[in-house]
């Protein structure tokens, strides 16, 4: 309460924010003096717990100030700009669901035109990468516009209420993939889209995962230095399609890198050239038991629902094999090593 | 200087003489030749701009609407499936105010396919809320794409450019394209203070609830009615400047004291100046050449039907199950206007076919007639009598 | 009224007007420092985890003057201690237990080979004096704590020499001279400390003067004399007492002449004397407790109180130990003891709730010895204390050891207690009690926070690394002087340090400040207002409890919006 009483006489005092983040201020307020670029403000109306706000608010301190986004519709545009107000403090824009790829190609174009260097981002949510916005990316892609494109995977419809993608996994439940007498979820395989990235031969293409913030943070920045066009797809839960504990958002995206379902690795000119080993794989049971989507797959004495896990158990293992995930010994900055803590903070006394 | 230009040739010149940032288009027919010529002077070093060449319509539309955004002069041009295909982009540019040029090379909507020439295209969008201006001829189609750059910009409303695909595009003619000078004293340099800006980080295209939505689109229309007269405006400014005016919102030429009027918009405007010159047995019309389309003109329209008996409204487009288009809208306007014209209204032209001077004649004849069928130029006789 | 933007758009961060905080529905986050396990159950109260964070910085003079803020003899404690904050520490659930005591020994000997002082000051010329009876671990923390309260200490003590039990109980192999009385001396030399050797109360001084010449008295007097001991009436001839035939060793060097030694009793004294005899000679040495071995389901009521590395060591040694058992019947030929007959029992619990001893019939059996030793604890020399005494020990019922106004008992002379940290923690808590009642305070209280139990963190975010292992001199090179267990070193000491969880308290790692979805986690230059460094900003804070969940010490709790 003191702190809140401290925080209320430091607003009275200093009043909000400055509208830029260039203009000088003489005194700040705890929230100003963040040492991080506040590029997602606080204030959106992101679900408790939302693992996209989490993403982009990490892809935004990672990337700012000096960038500019075009979001397609989803989620994040909805929750960080109900007008009059917004949540960004870049230059952002939201045209449509399927078209951040190509609005991005124009931006980044007039940034070529005038010869200006501000870095052009596009963000999407899986339905507007995997399946609508796709021909646009590809085209992104394939024209090597100098856009780092950040697809938030959480894999379906959410903002139209949880219908299933091209990225939703497979035997996962959605309201147009819902588990019944006959039906086990969603019958197909969740899209390998980074392999198709990959395959337009550009010069970065990687996954991350809100559980592995440093990790994340670091692709991002690297994305950010390449001249040319990057892809990021970001695994982010979301507690309510999920179903989930919103307490837990991390905890199910950590165990999803751990079982091998969703492999962070980093592909340059379509070869695979990094990955995050997995110090200790966990059966896939230990990811899907903490999801009321996959409630159906951990039912005791269901032939079928033994079935599918061991389909999607094959999956992760196919996933290990594939990406040589298992790793072979302690690695600071495998699944075990890259998210341990020490007394005052992550980077201290470490060599940035 | 005259020049002997293929009008697509004469579009992309005058697109070059106004220096755009950011081209971006997809190719389609006849659009075509309008992008391969800016290809072109890109490639010879004539033209500087980032011409980006998409995957798509839809992306060409959204390239233009994020090369705008983020403060570039942006231009696009397509045709038929094309405006179709960016339908949703074009109702979005309109809405967030973004201001860029567009030529669209009027052509058929498919099915069937076709590729020559009607307004079928651009009627599609006629509610996008963009500006859109019809060419009668090449000359007016090169002035009116500049002074659509500089009405996009004070209007920070998008501007569509109608031209008769093939009728036009394909078509020689000599041109006077203006000096370089001249177009830059014309047209100020871009300025978009809306634009997308590290410096000043505003957010574009935002959720708006209920509460607001009606006042967003009251002043996109407000903001349409006050661009009547922008174009007005620029046209004249256009005509000091060079000496040659298009015709601000409408004219009207023929014999002021006719009893008959007509209406058209386009190419068509021409062929029917030739009928009237060609067969004066047919009787005197009033000509009217309407050239803004949106914003409609609807008091210069009622002025300029004073004192008409009977007004024939030329459609390039139908609207099934309706009828014309246009001659609905002008009938509407009209109904409340007293001693208004009796509205007779056709289709012409639909999909290319040829409209002969003689339709002159046979629509002044047709004002008789109270069972002349809607798409005039149609022949019965090649229908099964179940589909008449 | 906001009046529309032109294509409505809008400016950066104006979010903030919207206050998603009270989106919360039932819960918050707080920043809740509960109890670390080790310092719970530290008798001594000692705040392990505050040396640790000192050592962690690197900073080795700051960690040892944090630790002698509660105990002033970690080099001695570091030795003998049975270290209940290791059997706590909730890293055993992760990779084994901190070196707590290892650690502790490493900074106590630093101290003294460095000459660092204790962060005390002299006290006021006019400052009250408190006399202290006896000059044992506990008297020794009692004067050391008077000072720190800014009073005078006046020690008693009936030995000619300081150090009460840590002097003349614990052999040198666990516990060697040098660093006990380095420790011993630095403390005696704190001014404002005054101490008289071979005065005895009830002999030279009595309660009644002392309460009448001092501010308040503390008794630690340690526990002196023998309990009786036979079994059904008899007694061997040539009964050895065990504390008085270890004392007797460590003054002569020699043990009477024994083959088959059985020692009854249960704690590090009985432990002691059964190594050193085997050492000494004796081919079989049976240990013979009513308690119970470590173990993963033993009940701590049950469990031997033993320090557990010796009790390894003594197994390595080959003493034998029967547990949960107790001697039934001595076999006697003549005066002489033949033999043992033991029984196994049990602790069971009792209608009353205290355990009772349940023998099981049919579990007798018969051992060869001929010398038994009983190890049954001892108890207070009644003199001059007759009066305050319950039994055979002090039995008070505060924790600050008040006995009655401005009188307090300390250590082993209360029923309770049994280890020297106990005693030091006595101490410190005596003096807190009497300090107050000096100055007309209100009395102290206990920490009654909860404690930090291994299911509230998450062990995720804790790099893996093993136990430090100190150098241990082998079984069969053990002499009678060389102290057993050897030092860990800096590296390994330092090492140690960085593996404390830092239950229940701010490691300061950042990360409820990186993972926030709604950015209301506020990091602070300096420390916030409850010591953390971070602040919630609860007009943001959904209460989603990620926070909570993500962080690794449990320092950040979801509590009731309402609390």
């Amino acid at each position: 309460m003191q702190d809140q009483a401290r925080l209320a006489e430091l607003r009275q005092k200093f009043g909000r924010e400055p509208a830029a983040p260039s203009e000088p201020t003489a005194e700040r307020t705890p929230r100003e003096a963040q040492p991080r670029f506040r590029g997602l403000e606080s204030g959106h109306r992101a679900c408790q717990g939302c693992g996209e706000a989490l993403a982009a608010r990490l892809v935004m301190e990672s990337a700012g100030p000096d960038v500019m986004v075009a979001n397609a519709t989803g989620c994040l545009e909805v929750f960080t700009t109900p007008w009059p107000q917004s949540a960004w403090r870049v230059p952002w824009i939201h045209s449509l669901f399927e078209n951040s790829a190509a609005v991005a190609s124009g931006m980044e174009a007039a940034m070529k035109a005038k010869g200006q260097n501000t870095k052009v981002l596009a963000f999407g949510g899986d339905g507007g990468t995997y399946d609508i916005g796709f021909q646009a990316l590809s085209g992104m892609l394939e024209r090597y516009h100098n856009i780092l494109y950040v697809c938030y995977d959480n894999e379906a419809y959410m903002n139209t209420g949880i219908q299933r993608s091209s990225s939703t996994p497979h035997a996962a439940t959605t309201t147009t993939s819902p588990a019944g007498k006959e039906r086990m979820g969603k019958r197909h395989l969740k899209k390998d889209l980074l392999s198709i990235i990959a395959a337009h031969h550009i010069p970065y293409a990687a996954s991350a995962s809100v559980a592995y913030p440093q990790d994340l943070q670091r692709k991002v920045r690297y994305a950010m230095g390449i001249d040319g066009p990057t892809f990021l797809v970001v695994h982010s839960p979301c507690p309510l399609g999920w179903r989930h504990a919103s307490a837990l958002t991390i905890e199910v995206a950590r165990k999803a890198v751990e079982c091998g379902l969703f492999p962070l690795v980093e592909l340059e000119r379509g070869a695979v050239t990094n990955i995050m080993p997995i110090r200790q794989v966990r059966p896939v049971t230990d990811y899907l038991k903490l999801q009321g989507r996959f409630a159906h797959l951990t039912r005791d004495g269901d032939p079928r629902a033994q079935e599918e896990r061991d389909h999607l158990q094959a999956l992760a293992d196919y996933n290990i094999n594939v990406f040589g995930l298992a790793g072979d010994g302690d690695d600071p900055v495998d699944t075990s090593g890259i998210t341990t803590v020490g007394r005052g903070g992550p980077l201290a006394g470490r060599p940035q | 200087m005259r020049e002997a230009l293929e009008g697509s040739q004469a579009i992309a010149r005058a697109v070059s003489l106004c220096k755009p940032d950011v081209v971006a288009a997809y190719p389609i027919t006849p659009q075509t030749h309008i992008v391969e010529n800016i290809s072109k002077l890109v490639a010879e070093g004539d033209l500087h701009t980032e011409f980006v060449s998409v995957e798509s319509e839809f992306s060409a539309a959204s390239v233009v609407l994020g090369a705008a955004a983020a403060g570039a002069r942006a231009y696009t041009a397509t045709a038929s499936q094309g405006v179709l295909l960016m339908a949703e982009v074009l109702f979005n540019i309109a809405g967030m105010r973004i201001p860029l040029v567009m030529t669209v090379a009027n052509r058929a909507v498919s099915a069937p396919l076709s590729i020559w020439n009607d307004h079928g295209d651009s009627m599609a969008v006629r509610d996008s809320g963009w500006i859109q201006l019809h060419a009668a001829d090449n000359q007016e189609a090169v002035d009116t794409t500049i002074q659509a750059f500089r009405i996009t910009q004070e209007t920070e409303l998008p501007v569509m450019v109608c031209m008769d695909g093939f009728i036009l595009t394909h078509t020689l003619e000599v041109i006077d394209l203006p000096e370089q000078s001249v177009i830059d004293d014309f047209l100020p340099a871009f300025e978009f203070n809306r634009r997308l800006d590290p410096a000043d980080p505003k957010s574009l295209g935002t959720l708006v609830d209920p509460g607001y939505f009606a006042e967003v689109r009251h002043s996109h229309h407000a903001a349409m009615q006050k661009a009547l007269s922008v174009i007005k405006d620029t046209d004249s400014a256009w005509e000091t400047a060079t000496g040659r005016a298009c015709g601000g919102l409408l004219t009207v030429e023929g014999d002021p004291g006719a009893a008959v009027g007509i209406v058209a918009m386009g190419s068509t405007v021409g062929t029917l100046r030739a009928g009237m010159a060609h067969t004066p047995e047919a009787g005197p019309a009033k000509l009217i050449k309407l050239r803004a389309f949106r914003p409609f003109p609807t008091q210069a329209l009622i002025e300029a039907t004073q004192g008409l008996d009977h007004l024939i409204v030329i459609d390039r487009a139908i609207s099934p199950g309706l009828g014309g288009i246009l001659g609905t809208e002008i009938a509407a306007i009209l109904a409340d206007v007293p001693n208004a014209p009796k509205i007779h209204n056709h289709a012409l032209g639909l999909g290319g076919r040829d409209i002969p001077e003689t339709i002159y004649a046979d629509l002044i004849e047709a004002i008789k007639d109270p069972d002349a069928p809607l798409i005039f130029d149609a022949d019965m006789a090649k229908l099964a009598p179940e589909d008449r | 009224m906001t009046v529309l933007t032109r294509g409505a758009y809008a400016a950066p961060g104006t979010s903030l007007d919207f206050k998603t905080g009270n989106w919360r529905s039932t819960e918050k986050p707080v920043h809740i420092h509960a109890k670390a396990p080790c310092h719970a159950a530290c008798p001594a109260g000692e705040d392990q985890q505050a040396w640790f964070a000192k050592l962690q910085e690197g900073h080795v003079e700051e960690a040892w003057r944090e630790l002698v803020s509660a105990n002033p003899l970690p080099a001695a404690t570091g030795r003998v201690c049975p270290h209940p904050c290791e059997t706590a520490c909730n890293r055993k659930d992760v990779d084994g237990a901190l070196a707590i005591h290892n650690v502790e020994r490493w900074l106590g000997d630093e101290a003294i080979a460095n000459g660092w002082a204790y962060p005390v000051e002299p006290p006021a010329d006019d400052a009250p004096t408190v006399a202290i009876i006896g000059a044992g671990p506990g008297g020794l923390s009692a004067a050391y704590h008077c000072l720190r309260q800014g009073l005078k200490a006046e020690i008693f003590e009936a030995l000619p020499e300081a150090g009460g039990l840590l002097r003349s109980g614990i052999p040198r192999t666990r516990l060697p001279r040098e660093p006990l009385n380095a420790e011993i001396d630095r403390l005696l030399a704190l001014p404002g400390i005054t101490l008289h050797l071979q005065t005895r109360l009830g002999r030279d001084v009595s309660l009644a003067e002392l309460k009448a010449s001092h501010a308040a008295v503390l008794l630690a007097p340690g526990c002196q004399e023998s309990k009786h001991w036979d079994v059904g009436g008899a007694v061997p001839s040539d009964l050895h007492e065990g504390l008085s035939l270890l004392r007797e060793f460590m003054d002569h060097g020699q043990f009477p002449e024994a083959h088959n030694v059985v020692v009854h009793g249960g704690g590090n004294t009985a432990v002691d004397l059964c190594r050193l005899m085997k050492r000494a000679g004796s081919e079989h040495v049976t240990l013979i407790t009513a308690s119970g071995l470590p173990g993963p389901d033993t009940d701590p009521d049950d469990l031997i109180n033993v320090v557990p590395r010796e009790l390894d060591e003594a197994l390595e040694e080959g003493i034998e130990i029967i547990d949960h058992a107790t001697v039934n019947r001595l076999i006697m030929k003549g005066s002489k003891v033949t033999g043992v007959e033991v029984v196994s029992l049990k602790k069971e619990p009792s209608a009353s709730g205290r355990k009772r001893r349940v023998s099981f019939e049919g579990t007798e059996r018969v051992m060869e010895a001929d010398m038994v030793i009983p190890c049954i604890g001892e108890r207070v020399d009644p003199d001059g204390l007759n009066h305050l005494l319950d039994g055979s020990y002090f039995w008070p019922d505060s924790p600050f050891g008040k006995l009655e106004d401005g009188v307090y008992a300390i250590g082993d002379a209360r029923g309770d207690r049994g280890t020297v940290a106990g005693a030091i923690g006595d101490g410190a808590k005596a003096v807190e009690a009497a300090a107050a009642h000096i100055a007309g305070r209100p009395q102290p209280t206990l920490d009654t926070r909860a404690e930090m139990a291994s299911t509230g963190l998450n062990p995720v975010y804790y790099a893996l690394s093993p136990r430090a292992e100190p150098p241990k001199v082998p079984p069969e090179a053990r002499t009678f002087t060389t102290e057993i267990e050897g030092d860990i070193g800096r590296t390994a000491a330092l090492a140690e340090a960085q593996r404390c969880l830092s239950c229940g308290n701010c490691l300061a790692c950042d990360n409820c400040w990186t993972l926030c979805p709604d950015n209301a986690v506020i990091k602070t230059q300096e420390l916030a207002s409850d010591g953390s460094h971070y602040l919630f900003d609860l007009d943001y804070c959904k209460g989603c409890g990620l926070c909570a969940h993500e962080c690794p010490t449990g320092y950040i709790q979801m509590v009731p919006e309402t609390a």
